[in-house]
């Protein structure tokens, strides 16, 4: 593979992305910025991820409750750990938030799909503290990780959605009232006491904080879908379990137990009922399309070995001599951009509602109160009160509509499962076109091969994806009506 | 299991499909995934003797020779139940034969007894010069632990050597991370002026012998697709989803459909194929019933949704072996570029 790659892929990026060169002159300071985050994520390809990615995820076969920390003290050094906080809280940047994460993944898992999972599903784990406009947490969790960051040390996050028994269901509203819900979070005086199971939580078993996702009244789910924050130090939390994966290993997903864990009120982000609309679905809304993208980097990273493969001599003949294998290459070139096309389309729709929020100067004036201050107690009491959250989300939704989330919704589930569909047919061609040898390409493409299959199976299967699409765009159905704040129990 | 006997056979046959089928789900079914997880040459060998009480480890070789003598549709309708339970073992159980195939055709006195494993050295580069061999196969079935080698070198009229392991000459580097079938223990072959032990044939035999590999693939191939439909049945009774369960939900009959059309369009082309001498009728069978075998592994997987993708369900594993039947002996590619020069020669 080319060890190239740190120098050339920052000019490529634009090159690969015309629409970004074309944002360039408008905006040279963001775009830039985007170009140096994906020459950075190439670097720690090169420097960190590719080196060991065939060797871990051997490794993790045999060993499934091995982690590798030192690959994630090492992404700390290019700040893969705040892609998707916004530059006002500490992040990199406030314009480009979804489509920087998206080109990000996608770099990083052109090396190794379970690399790239463990950093995304971080992100996937941050990504309900910002859609909920939980404020309070932002000063307290978000700083922690960025702190912590540029010293070297992960702070990992995960988003707690599936359960053993419910998994597409509890990610679309139209199931989630008929859905098998094992997990309740009963109210109690201050809080709320959780009980029950989570599974194939990504990053699960590693995160110091995890989003999750609960029904106070299991009679009830979608009037009463919550967003908890959970401190893995929370007494009556465990992590059981960690499953086998076929692919994208280096990234554990776990079972998460609870055993009457008590999270306090304050630990409600969003208000209670609004789970799925400023939770799970505008989540979504956000990080199918970096899914697409991860199917992407993997496609990508079967293409590039599948090439590497070709140019290499053997039995007096290189492959790539052959028509046939030079059409492939151009089929997989053409997957690649296709995928590229619709996931940066949703990641670009995805930044214009959140940009507007981000970069409002309500928004900023609020970060212009000192630390010291915000950190006080009585003022993170107010923000963290219902009407202060209430307030922010107002804020939030004044900018993002019903209308805009839906539609960014739609558009990431098609990049979602058009990219995984794109990826799962490259990665299968490639190795059919290879054939059984000796190669050390094999191995890597048929790592590629068994990572792609995830993305069709992750952030809702692909039949559900198809189904959103079809609701939103044809029927012109609104996901859900988001209840408003102010307004409790308007369903 | 389900079962699908849509294929009307003699006697014979379908005792032959139940004793392997019998055989395959006491000693195969429970120990699939461990064989998967570990694969050693010692479990194999010890699974395999009980083969070898149908015949398998010496099926085409006519029964005067001490061999189990079954015709090739019996040996792939044997394979194919095998496959719906492990196809990793029938792999090994082909290649075996196939690597013994050579001596059913000519050799008088044949070393069958205990030559299991025996390692089938193609496709690659070898040639044969004064019972010395050469060359470099870069993928095989059944290296590790094999008691015997047959070779097909290309010049020499493509005559066909046998070599022990032991022999001299001969490095054999397995695999570090095969996908799948892996109990087969893969890797690659050396040889360095290697000393052949035997030379079975002086005609070129590699047609017939890609003839019953392919053959032979496929039928794994369709066990495979089998596996994939039962499991993915069961599953599919069990779990629920969006108010009913996933087995009532329209896109997943679909595809559950489908394996059901493959399986029935998969065993016919391969018992046409086996009824011909023709190899065109054998690659084209292959082409089909891999290509199928793949899809339906992959859907299986996709109907089990995030169970799929963990190894307890088992499922994940039909879609890394699938993937291999359709990688050996040659790629589908090259198949058709053959299947076509065979059609011009004509």
């Amino acid at each position: 593979m080319p060890a190239t790659a740190m120098n050339t892929r920052g000019k490529q990026v634009l090159l690969d992305f015309p629409a970004l060169a074309t944002l360039k002159e408008y905006d040279r300071k963001s775009i830039d910025g985007l170009v140096k985050l994906v020459e950075g994520c190439a670097q720690y390809n090169d420097r960190v991820a590719r080196p060991a990615a065939l060797e871990l995820d051997q490794r993790l076969e045999r060993d499934p409750d091995y982690f590798d920390w030192d690959l994630m003290k090492e992404a700390c050094k290019y700040r893969l750990f705040s892609l998707v906080i916004p530059k006002t809280i500490g992040g990199l940047t406030d314009k480009y938030l979804v489509t920087g994460m998206s080109l990000a993944v996608e770099e990083l898992c052109s090396a190794s799909g379970g690399i790239g999972l463990a950093i995304g599903a971080h992100s996937l784990g941050v990504a309900p503290l910002l859609t909920s406009g939980a404020m309070a947490h932002w000063d307290t969790v978000l700083h922690e990780i960025i702190e912590e960051e540029k010293k070297g040390n992960p702070v990992m996050m995960a988003y707690a959605i599936t359960e053993p028994s419910a998994g597409t269901d509890v990610e679309q509203p139209e199931f989630l009232n008929i859905a098998k819900i094992g997990m309740e979070a009963k109210k109690v005086k201050g809080g709320y006491v959780l009980n029950g199971r989570k599974c194939f939580i990504s990053g699960g078993s590693e995160a110091k904080y995890i989003t999750l996702t609960a029904s106070t009244d299991r009679n009830r789910p979608l009037e009463t879908w919550t967003t908890f924050l959970i401190d893995r130090d929370m007494e009556g939390f465990s992590v059981p379990r960690v499953e086998l994966k076929m692919g994208q290993r280096a990234c554990h997903a776990a079972e998460l137990l609870f055993e009457d864990v008590f999270v306090p009120n304050s630990h409600v982000l969003g208000y209670e009922g609004d789970g799925m609309a400023n939770g799970i679905l505008f989540v979504m809304a956000c990080s199918r399309g970096p899914v697409g993208a991860i199917a992407t980097g993997i496609a990508r990273g079967a293409y590039e070995h599948f090439l590497a493969w070709a140019r290499t001599r053997r039995n007096g003949k290189k492959p790539i001599e052959e028509d046939r294998i030079r059409m492939a290459l151009a089929d997989m070139d053409s997957a690649i951009q296709e995928n590229r096309g619709v996931y940066l389309a949703h990641s670009l729709a995805a930044d214009v509602i959140f940009r507007h929020a981000f970069t409002h100067p309500i928004f900023k004036a609020a970060f212009l109160v000192p630390r010291p201050v915000r950190a006080f107690k009585p003022y993170a009491a107010v923000l963290n009160s219902y009407y202060g959250k209430a307030l922010v989300n107002s804020l939030f939704r004044f900018f993002m509509s019903d209308e805009a989330v839906n539609d960014v919704l739609s558009k990431a589930s098609l990049a979602k499962f058009t990219c995984a569909d794109n990826s799962m047919a490259l990665t299968s061609r490639a190795l059919e076109l290879m054939g059984v040898d000796d190669s050390e390409e094999r191995r890597w493409v048929e790592m590629f091969y068994r990572d792609a299959k995830l993305t069709q199976i992750y952030e809702g299967t692909n039949q559900l994806n198809r189904l959103v699409v079809y609701n939103i765009d044809m029927e012109k159905r609104q996901a859900m009506e988001v209840p408003r704040p102010f307004k409790r129990g308007v369903r | 299991m389900m079962r699908i006997q849509s294929i009307i056979e003699d006697q014979e046959y379908r005792f032959l499909r139940e004793t392997a089928a019998a055989y395959a789900a006491k000693e195969l079914g429970p120990r699939a995934e461990e064989l998967d997880l570990n694969p050693e040459a010692s479990a194999l060998k010890e699974i395999a003797s009980r083969a070898g009480e149908m015949g398998l480890l010496a099926a085409l070789i006519p029964e005067e020779k001490g061999g189990g003598g079954l015709d090739d549709y019996a040996f792939c309708a044997a394979l194919e139940e095998i496959a719906v339970h492990e196809a990793g073992v029938a792999a090994s159980l082909l290649i075996h034969n196939a690597a013994l195939y050579p001596l059913a055709l000519n050799a008088s006195e044949a070393p069958v007894s205990d030559s299991f494993p025996a390692c089938l050295a193609y496709p690659g580069k070898v040639s044969l010069s004064g019972g010395k061999v050469e060359g470099n196969v870069p993928f095989a079935f059944n290296a590790g632990g094999c008691q015997m080698i047959t070779v097909l070198p290309s010049n020499h009229g493509g005559a066909v050597a046998a070599l022990l392991e032991a022999a001299e000459g001969v490095e054999i580097k397995l695999d570090p991370y095969p996908m799948g079938l892996r109990i087969t223990q893969p890797g690659s072959i050396n040889f360095k002026s290697a000393e052949s032990s035997q030379i079975i044939s002086e005609t070129n035999l590699t047609g017939s012998v890609s003839r019953i590999l392919l053959l032979g693939f496929a039928s794994i191939a369709v066990g495979i697709i089998r596996n994939s439909l039962g499991k993915a049945y069961d599953y599919a009774r069990e779990r629920y989803q969006a108010g009913k369960m996933i087995i009532e939900h329209q896109q997943l009959r679909i595809f559950m459909a489908e394996m059901i059309a493959a399986i029935e369009q998969a065993r016919s082309v391969v018992k046409s194929a086996c009824d011909t001498e023709d190899i065109g009728a054998a690659v084209a069978g292959w082409l089909l019933a891999t290509e199928k075998a793949v899809k339906a592994a992959t859907d299986g997987v996709q109907i089990h949704g995030g169970y799929g993708y963990m190894r307890d369900y088992g499922m994940e594993r039909l879609m890394r072996d699938a993937k291999y039947c359709q990688m050996y002996p040659l790629t589908s590619q090259e198949a058709l570029l053959r299947l076509f020069d065979l059609y011009e020669k004509e």
